[in-house]
C-alpha cells in the first residue's frame, strides 16, 4: 500500500543504476563514500564523495602555537601517523635553522620504518578482507600489534606517539629496546613466507587482483600518483633515495618495483617493501648504539617561540606516498599558513574515480584498498 | 487497528516488561531475566568509522583482544545491529548519517561514544566542521574517553554496557522517544529547521507507548510544517522495447 502523498515519477528507460557506496560500508576504507553509476555489474562512472572526516586542520593549525600543532598533525593520517610528525618537525627546523643531532635523526628513521611496517601490514590485511580472505587480516592486525607494543615502549603511545618535536625527539631509547626490536624483526621475517603462502601466492588473490584497477606509468605520473602505487607501474621513484632526508643517504636499501600497475602489483610492492624496511631497521639497530650524543638540540621557550619569518617545503616518503608540508611563518608564535600535500588526496579521488570506470562493482573495494588511500588525510 | 492490538493479551504483558515491574507469574520473571541475559551476551555491533578511534577496533575485534568471546560481532546493516559505535569526532556531514543510521536500528538499541571528541569535542574543540557533544543529538549509553582509548578500554566499556543491559539500566533508547523534541531541536539548530528523516519517530513512540509531554513540542511542529511529499522509492530500471524478449 502506498502512502497518501505518494507521487510516482516517470524515469527515462535505461539500464543504469545509481548506487551509494558508503560512507558506512565494510568495503570502504574509513568514512568515505562513492556515488557509482552501474550497468548491471559494470561501473560506468564513479564520483568520490568526501568531506565526512573534514576537521579543517589547516585552519586549526593557524590558531595554535607551533609546538601545539605537533599533537594535531598525526591525526591527519591515522594508520601511518609518524611521517606527519617528522615532516612537520623538519619544516620548522628548516625555518628556525635548527641542527638536529645525529642520534635523533637515527631514532626518527627507526620510527618511520616501524610505522611503514605497521601501515603495510594493515593495508594488505584490509585488501585481503575485501576479497574474503579474513585470515590474512587477522594475522596482519596481530603482527601490527606487536609493532605497536614497541611504539608504546619507545614513545608511550600505541598509535599517536607525539614523540618527534622540532629539534629532535622527546625521550631516550629505553634499555634493552634494541634487543627486543631485533627479536621482533626476526619474528616478522619468519612470518613473511607464511604471508606468501597464505596470501601473495594464493590463486584466489592472484586471480581476483590481476588486471584489476590497472594504470600505465604515463597515467600515474599525470594523475600525481606517488609511493608504492607509482612503483607498481615500474618507475623506481622514492623520496628516501632521490631526495634524501634525515640519514637515509647512509643506509643501504633497494627500491622494489613491479611492472603491472594493477592491484596485484601494488600489493607485491608492499610485500617487497616489508623486507626492505626490515633491512633498514636492522642497519639502524646496528648503528644506533655507536652514535652517542644528545637526542635534541636546545630550542627557545616553546610557549613563546617566534619562528623566524620565511617559508619551507619539506617532503618525506610515507607508506602511502609522498607527503609534504608547506609552512609559512611571518615571525609569529603561530604558523601563518600550513599546507599539507597528502598522497591520498590524489589516490582516493581522481585516481580511484578513473580506475573504477569499467571495473566490476565487487572490485571497487579492492581497488580502493590496493591504492591504500587514507580517508582522514583526503578530507583533512 | 489499534483497538484490535490492545485486545491481544500479550501486549499487556509487554507493557509490564517495558515498565520494569516484577510480574506476578514467577516463571515469567525468570524468563525476563533470561531474555536480558541473552540480550547482553549476543550483541551485534555496527561501528560507524567516524574518526580516528576506528583504528583501535580491528585489534579489539581480532585475535589479540578478541571481542567475540564476549559475544560481540561486527554487523554490516543497521537493521540487525544492537550497538552503534561512534568512533571519534563527528563532523556535521557525518552526524546526519549517524542520525539516519540510529533511527533505522531496531529497539532496543545502544550507543557507545568512543574517544574524547564525542564527549566534548576533544582536540577539535574550536573546529568549524565538527559537532562537539554527541549527547545533544543522540542518547548515549556509555562513553569511553581517551585519545584514543586502548583496546582494553574499549572492551571494558563494552563489558559495562553488558552489565547495564542485564541489570536493566541501559535504557537510553527510550529517552530518544520520550524527549524527541529536545534532540530534534538540537539537530535543527545544526542542520536548519527543514531537517527531515525518513523515520516517523512520533509514530514509533506511540507504538512503544513512550509518548511523554516532551515528545511533542515546538520543534516537532516544524517537522510537520516542512514535511515534503515522499519521493517514489522505485528502482530506476526499465527495459527498452527492443531488449524485451
Amino acid at each position: 500500500m502506498r502512502p497518501e502523498n505518494y507521487q510516482a515519477k516517470n524515469h527515462p528507460p535505461s539500464h543504469e543504476f545509481e548506487l551509494n557506496f558508503g560512507p558506512n560500508h565494510p568495503g570502504i576504507e574509513g568514512n568515505y563514500a562513492f556515488k557509482v553509476k552501474l550497468n548491471g555489474d559494470t561501473v560506468l562512472s564513479a564520483r568520490a564523495d568526501g568531506g565526512y572526516l573534514h576537521r579543517g586542520f589547516e585552519k586549526l593549525m593557524e590558531g595554535r602555537l607551533w609546538i601545539q600543532n605537533i599533537a594535531l598533525v598525526p591525526r591527519i593520517c591515522v594508520p601511518d601517523p609518524v611521517p606527519m610528525e617528522v615532516c612537520y618537525s623538519l619544516a620548522i627546523e628548516e625555518l628556525g635553522g635548527l641542527e638536529v643531532p645525529e642520534r635523533a635523526q637515527w631514532i626518527r628513521v627507526m620510527q618511520l620504518e616501524m610505522s611503514r611496517l605497521a601501515a603495510h601490514l594493515f593495508a594488505f590485511g584490509g585488501h585481503a578482507a575485501t576479497t574474503g580472505m579474513y585470515t590474512t587480516m587477522f594475522w596482519g592486525v596481530a603482527d601490527r600489534d606487536l609493532i605497536l607494543d614497541r611504539f608504546e615502549e619507545l614513545t608511550g603511545g600505541r598509535v599517536y606517539s607525539i614523540y618527534n618535536i622540532p629539534g629532535g625527539v622527546r625521550r631516550e631509547v629505553p634499555d634493552g629496546f634494541l634487543e627486543r626490536m631485533s627479536s621482533l624483526l626476526d619474528y616478522l621475517e619468519s612470518r613473511l613466507p607464511d604471508y606468501d603462502n597464505l596470501f601473495f601466492r594464493n590463486q584466489v588473490f592472484i586471480k581476483r587482483a590481476r588486471d584489476v584497477g590497472a594504470m600505465t606509468q604515463e597515467q600515474a605520473l599525470k594523475w600525481g600518483v606517488t609511493g608504492p602505487n607509482l612503483r607498481a607501474t615500474g618507475l623506481a621513484f622514492d623520496v628516501r633515495r632521490d631526495d634524501p632526508y634525515l640519514v637515509y643517504d647512509q643506509l643501504d636499501f633497494e627500491i622494489p618495483t613491479e611492472p603491472g600497475g594493477d592491484a596485484l602489483s601494488r600489493n607485491l610492492v608492499r610485500r617487497s617493501e616489508l623486507k626492505q624496511s626490515i633491512r633498514i631497521l636492522r642497519q639502524v639497530i646496528e648503528r644506533l648504539p655507536s652514535i652517542r650524543g644528545p637526542i635534541r638540540c636546545p630550542i627557545p621557550n616553546p610557549l613563546a617561540w617566534n619562528v623566524p619569518a620565511g617559508e619551507s617545503y619539506t617532503r618525506v616518503e610515507s607508506s602511502k606516498g609522498e607527503l609534504a608540508y608547506y609552512v609559512v611563518s611571518t615571525g609569529g608564535d603561530k604558523p601563518y599558513r600550513v599546507h599539507v600535500r597528502g598522497p591520498s588526496s590524489m589516490h582516493a579521488v581522481q585516481v580511484l574515480e578513473n580506475l573504477a570506470v569499467g571495473s566490476r562493482l565487487e572490485d571497487v573495494a579492492q581497488i580502493m584498498f590496493s591504492l591504500d588511500a587514507c580517508p582522514p588525510e583526503v578530507d583533512r | 487497528m489499534s483497538n484490535e492490538l490492545e485486545n491481544i493479551p500479550i501486549r499487556q504483558e509487554l507493557e509490564v516488561l517495558q515498565s520494569g515491574q516484577k510480574r506476578t507469574n514467577p516463571l515469567a520473571n525468570v524468563f525476563d531475566g533470561l531474555v536480558k541475559f541473552c540480550r547482553s551476551r549476543s550483541m551485534f555491533m555496527l561501528h560507524y568509522c567516524t574518526g580516528c578511534g576506528a583504528i583501535e577496533l580491528p585489534p579489539a575485534m581480532t585475535s589479540r583482544f578478541d571481542m567475540e568471546r564476549l559475544g560481540i560481532q561486527p554487523m554490516v546493516t543497521p537493521r540487525q545491529a544492537d550497538i552503534l559505535l561512534i568512533t571519534g569526532y563527528v563532523s556535521i556531514k557525518t552526524l546526519k548519517r549517524i542520525i539516519l543510521t540510529y533511527e533505522q536500528m531496531g529497539s532496543p538499541k545502544y550507543v557507545i561514544g568512543i574517544c574524547s571528541c564525542t564527549v566534548n569535542g576533544g582536540m577539535y574543540w574550536q573546529s568549524y566542521a565538527t559537532a562537539k557533544v554527541l549527547r545533544d543529538y543522540l542518547p548515549v549509553d556509555v562513553y569511553i574517553a581517551g585519545c584514543m582509548p586502548r583496546p582494553e578500554a574499549v572492551i571494558s566499556g563494552l563489558r559495562e554496557l553488558m552489565e547495564d543491559i542485564s541489570s536493566g539500566r541501559a535504557e537510553s533508547w527510550k529517552k530518544y522517544y520520550q524527549h524527541y523534541d529536545y534532540y530534534l531541536g538540537n539537530q535543527q539548530k545544526l542542520f536548519g529547521e527543514d531537517w527531515q528523516t525518513p523515520t516517523d519517530i512520533i509514530a514509533e513512540a506511540r507504538h512503544y507507548d513512550l509518548m511523554t509531554e516532551h515528545t511533542l513540542g515546538e520543534h516537532t511542529a516544524l517537522l510537520e510544517k516542512h514535511q515534503k511529499p515522499l519521493e517514489a522509492l522505485e528502482m530506476r530500471l526499465s527495459v527498452k522495447d527492443k531488449q524485451k524478449v
